[in-house]
């Protein structure tokens, strides 16, 4: 699917039929090429230190998505079509919805977190434990990245 | 040996478990995915038989599980004699429909939807086995409610026909309206009885509970609303008829033999506790009488075999219902027994002459006789079973209700009524009488037509099933000379209170019954002679009346409409139209909230004046930017400013440093921008000159009211008068680290404390995600 739409997209850019074209600002790419990446790990920091300080999987998903929005800005929608997002936001429900189950089938309440691991050392970004909420967090984070992905590929690519 | 308790879970689960294997492997056993049909049926019908032995009828063995205590709701099977009875026939016929399926379905039909044809049908008679064992209201309203569903598929068995998705779904529709009246009815009666189990609501202490309640008579209006519903009732009897587009063994099966009887098992089940009602014995007598003549007066002008036998069906379910409301439940096992038998063997007759003839209309049918003469003898002894000639079954049934009519205290109270429904009963068995012969003469003697001459005889696998009811029908009936039956008939009723034995013998007792059966013999055969003017006269009074399916037809009609316009008026794709409604109702709801508890503007007691230099430098230019919004003359421009109003909002969290909304706010805002960006190029052209002034005016006096409120609201929330109560944030905050593991107290209330919240939040997004893809991906493919 993925492949066949890209296709379809190069093919029109290639007759010139495409109304609107792919924009092509250089600025933008070079701009682009070192913000991506940086916003991301900017995002993956605030995913961990969410639970003491402020951030968390929503707002960490709502940064990547933003880092996503550039990205499409920068190398057209085509090229970030090439990922069916929605896959995101539904592995994301997936991961929280079992983290919530496995309580419920120790015979503790639904979404009833514990500690996962715990360890002596201070690791960087993790500290010295690692709570099953943090796992819940993390389809929070896919769910967030996925969804608003979804909607702006989409969006970009109506014409 | 195996715990008798665990016999009832088996029966249950046995089925459900096959129609799973049905659905997973159906695909790759194709047709003969049937022999898990036959062969689960067989094995929980061996199971019944075991228990009705085992069981003893005062003390039944109970299986007892409490589902959900806190509701008093209980998973608990009952092996009581009536249940076992009608688990009897479920799992028996079922045996004979499954191995009749083997023969009857095209095997070359996809294998996969043959898999769904016997995976619907198993689960069907795992819900039905359900129903007559249950011993929990609430459990029992569950299978029902399977049986419609799984019904519903097996009718629309034929999707790619119009009529047959329109008889599945007037067919659901009708029996879930009643199953949902039912279920209000069972609760009422399960909150006024502080029990949902069956067998204790007849406790006299239960009783005396129930009976003395205002609920009481409502209850019972709804119980039977669910039962007439069911068991197609007058006025809801045409769902039946148009059901019959199913697959026969599916008709044979449901709408012959078991789920329309559940209806009337259901009031077998109920009459312990709702007789007592003077409502019940009237109700019960009218409308199944009703049902009983109708039906029997309709059948005679069918031409559609299945029409036919699904007439007569409903006509001996109005007699069962008469029957409770007479207060004689000592025969309701002898009259469903009967009729399960001989009805479903003419089921299959007309299954078998459909496929050897590809018709099932009268007029093109005769002259089978020398083509198939298996199927010939069999469907005589089933149709003389029927019209209820001696020595069959169907004779011993006749003359106990006859028996019971001429004896009966609730009739005797006025003998003119009792009269009238005598003379009312024999004419309509007069009419099925003659409606038992036209169906043996119209198909199998007389000339053979141009399509019966291509017929050759069944395979044994169609007339087997068939050999089993029919031959079974006459065994019956020839052992009233002994008194098997009779034991038989009298240890599987429902036996509700004050019930005495019944007697049940060919050899003749009394003389009225038999009387009275001569006279209907009489009588029919006058109808057949003349069933031609009478079949004419019949279908011009058709014309006059309004058919209850036509009624019902223009009531579906009427709610659509009404939901469309309805749909059409709110619904009408204007943003703005949607915003006017949310933001007035918004502010409407807030006023009267606020003017209900006692909050005005007066309250507020900050000053505005206290805020810093910077604060309020900040908020100017916030009062600019949105000045800007609203006086941009495009959409582009609008949008800049919006953002620019944002941003200057988190830069205000920086003044009273929130660190954690500042950093959603601006994400926020870079995010909701691109998002406007990217839709400003499909949005319609900005037309806010267009706009009326009235127009203008509403949108002014919602901007304001918006304002107002929410401006009120904030300012009250740092006001003393909420600040010196109890917040909910204190106490979130002191749970944050002892529970959550974590000094972030927002996204702990988001990951942990309000976990469940947060789920259905997230569910939300993932759905509109989806949602977003494929109504954009679909759109662009049709452009």
């Amino acid at each position: 699917m993925s492949t066949r739409n890209a296709r379809r997209n190069a093919a029109r850019e290639k007759s010139g039929r495409n109304p609107r074209k792919e924009p092509q600002s250089p600025v933008l790419h070079t701009v682009a090429r070192i913000a991506v990446p940086l916003t991301l790990a900017v995002s993956v920091v605030i995913f961990f230190q969410g639970h003491n300080l402020p951030g968390g999987g929503f707002i960490a998903g709502v940064l990547a998505a933003a880092a996503g929005a550039m990205y499409l800005l920068a190398f057209g929608a085509a090229k970030a079509a090439k990922f069916r997002w929605w896959k995101l936001s539904v592995l994301g429900l997936l991961v929280s919805l079992i983290t919530g189950t496995v309580p419920l089938l120790q015979g503790k309440a639904f979404m009833d977190h514990t500690i996962a691991l715990e360890w002596d050392t201070t690791l960087p970004l993790l500290g010295h434990e690692l709570p099953t909420a943090a796992f819940f967090d993390l389809g929070v984070y896919l769910i967030v990245l996925g969804t608003l992905m979804t909607i702006f590929v989409e969006l970009a690519l109506e014409d | 040996m195996a715990d008798p308790q665990v016999l009832l879970l088996i029966i249950v689960f046995l089925p459900l478990a096959a129609a799973t294997l049905a659905l997973l492997v159906g695909r790759f056993l194709g047709a003969y995915t049937g022999v898990l049909m036959a062969g689960s049926a067989a094995v929980c019908c061996g199971l019944v038989l075991w228990l009705l032995r085992l069981s003893p009828a005062d003390a039944p063995v109970v299986y007892d599980y409490a589902w959900m205590p806190e509701l008093g709701v209980h998973f608990r099977l009952r092996a009581d004699p009536f249940g076992l009875f009608f688990a009897m026939l479920i799992s028996g016929i079922g045996t004979l429909v499954g191995i009749y399926s083997l023969g009857y379905i095209d095997p070359k039909l996809a294998a996969n939807r043959l898999g769904r044809y016997y995976a619907a049908l198993i689960a069907f008679m795992a819900a039905m086995l359900g129903v007559a064992l249950s011993d929990d209201l609430i459990l029992l309203f569950i299978f029902w409610e399977i049986t419609s569903i799984t019904s519903y598929m097996l009718i629309g068995f034929w999707y790619e026909l119009e009529v047959a998705r329109k008889g599945a779904l007037t067919a659901l529709l009708v029996t879930a309206m009643g199953g949902l009246a039912m279920m209000v009815g069972f609760v009422a009666i399960g909150v006024v009885a502080e029990t949902f189990t069956i067998s204790q609501l007849s406790e006299p202490e239960t009783l005396a509970r129930l009976t003395g309640s205002p609920l009481f008579v409502p209850a019972m209006l709804l119980v039977l609303l669910g039962a007439f519903t069911k068991s197609a009732q007058v006025p809801w009897h045409f769902w039946l008829p148009g059901a019959m587009v199913a697959p026969t063994p599916v008709s044979t099966y449901l709408h012959a033999a078991t789920m329309v009887k559940a209806g009337v098992f259901l009031v077998g089940r109920m009459l312990p506790i709702f007789a007592i009602s003077s409502l019940w014995s009237p109700i019960l007598v009218i409308v199944g009488l009703w049902t009983f003549s109708l039906s029997a007066y309709q059948a005679l002008y069918e031409t559609d075999l299945k029409a036919i036998l699904a007439r007569t069906t409903l006509s001996t379910l109005g007699l069962i219902m008469m029957i409770y409301g007479l207060d004689a439940p000592n025969q309701d096992a002898l009259q469903m027994f009967s009729h399960a038998g001989y009805k479903g063997a003419l089921f299959l007759v007309a299954g078998i002459v459909e496929h050897a003839t590809h018709t099932r209309d009268l007029r093109d049918l005769g002259g089978l006789r020398k083509a198939m003469p298996i199927t010939f003898v069999l469907c005589v002894l089933a149709a003389l079973s029927m019209s209820g000639l001696p020595p069959f079954f169907g004779f011993l049934a006749k003359e106990a209700l006859y028996d019971a009519l001429l004896h009966n205290a609730f009739l005797a109270q006025a003998p003119a009524a009792q009269w009238g429904v005598i003379a009312l009963v024999i004419l309509s068995n007069a009419f099925i009488f003659a409606v038992s012969f036209k169906l043996i003469i119209g198909i199998f003697l007389g000339k053979p037509s141009d399509k019966a001459h291509h017929a050759h005889e069944a395979s044994p696998v169609l007339w087997m099933p068939v050999a089993v009811l029919a031959v079974g029908v006459l065994v019956l009936g020839l052992l009233g000379f002994t008194n098997i039956t009779e034991h038989l008939v009298n240890a599987l009723s429902s036996r509700g209170h004050g019930t005495e034995h019944l007697h049940v013998s060919l050899v003749p007792h009394a003389v009225g019954p038999l009387v009275l059966s001569l006279i209907t013999i009489a009588l029919g055969i006058v109808i057949y002679r003349a069933r031609r003017s009478i079949e004419t006269a019949q279908l011009r009074i058709k014309a006059f009346i309004p058919s209850a399916q036509g009624l019902w037809d223009g009531f579906i009609h009427g709610v659509t409409w009404a939901a469309e316009n309805y749909s059409r008026r709110w619904q009408n794709g204007s943003l703005r139209w949607y915003f006017i409604g949310i933001l007035g109702f918004y502010v409407l709801i807030t006023l009267w909230v606020m003017n209900k508890v006692g909050l005005h503007l007066g309250q507020i007691s900050t000053s505005l004046l206290a805020m810093p230099w910077y604060g309020a430098a900040l908020c100017g230019l916030m009062i600019l930017a949105m000045f800007t919004v609203v006086t941009a003359t495009t959409r582009l421009g609008a949008t800049i400013a919006l953002s620019a109003t944002g941003f200057l909002v988190s830069l205000m969290f920086v003044v009273y440093r929130s660190p954690d909304i500042l950093l959603t706010q601006i994400l926020i805002e870079t995010v909701s921008t691109i998002f406007v960006l990217l839709i400003l190029y499909h949005m319609p052209q900005f037309k806010r000159d267009q706009m009326t002034p009235g127009n203008k005016l509403l949108a002014m006096g919602i901007s304001a009211g918006v304002g107002v409120v929410i401006f009120t609201l904030l300012m009250l929330t740092m006001s003393p008068l909420f600040r010196a109560k109890d917040t909910l944030g204190a106490g979130y905050l002191a749970r944050t680290l002892s529970e959550g593991f974590g000094q972030n107290a927002v996204n702990v209330i988001i990951v942990d404390v309000r976990a469940i919240d947060t789920t259905g939040e997230i569910t939300v997004l993932v759905v509109v995600g989806l949602l977003v893809y494929s109504v954009l991906r679909a759109r662009r493919k049709t452009t």
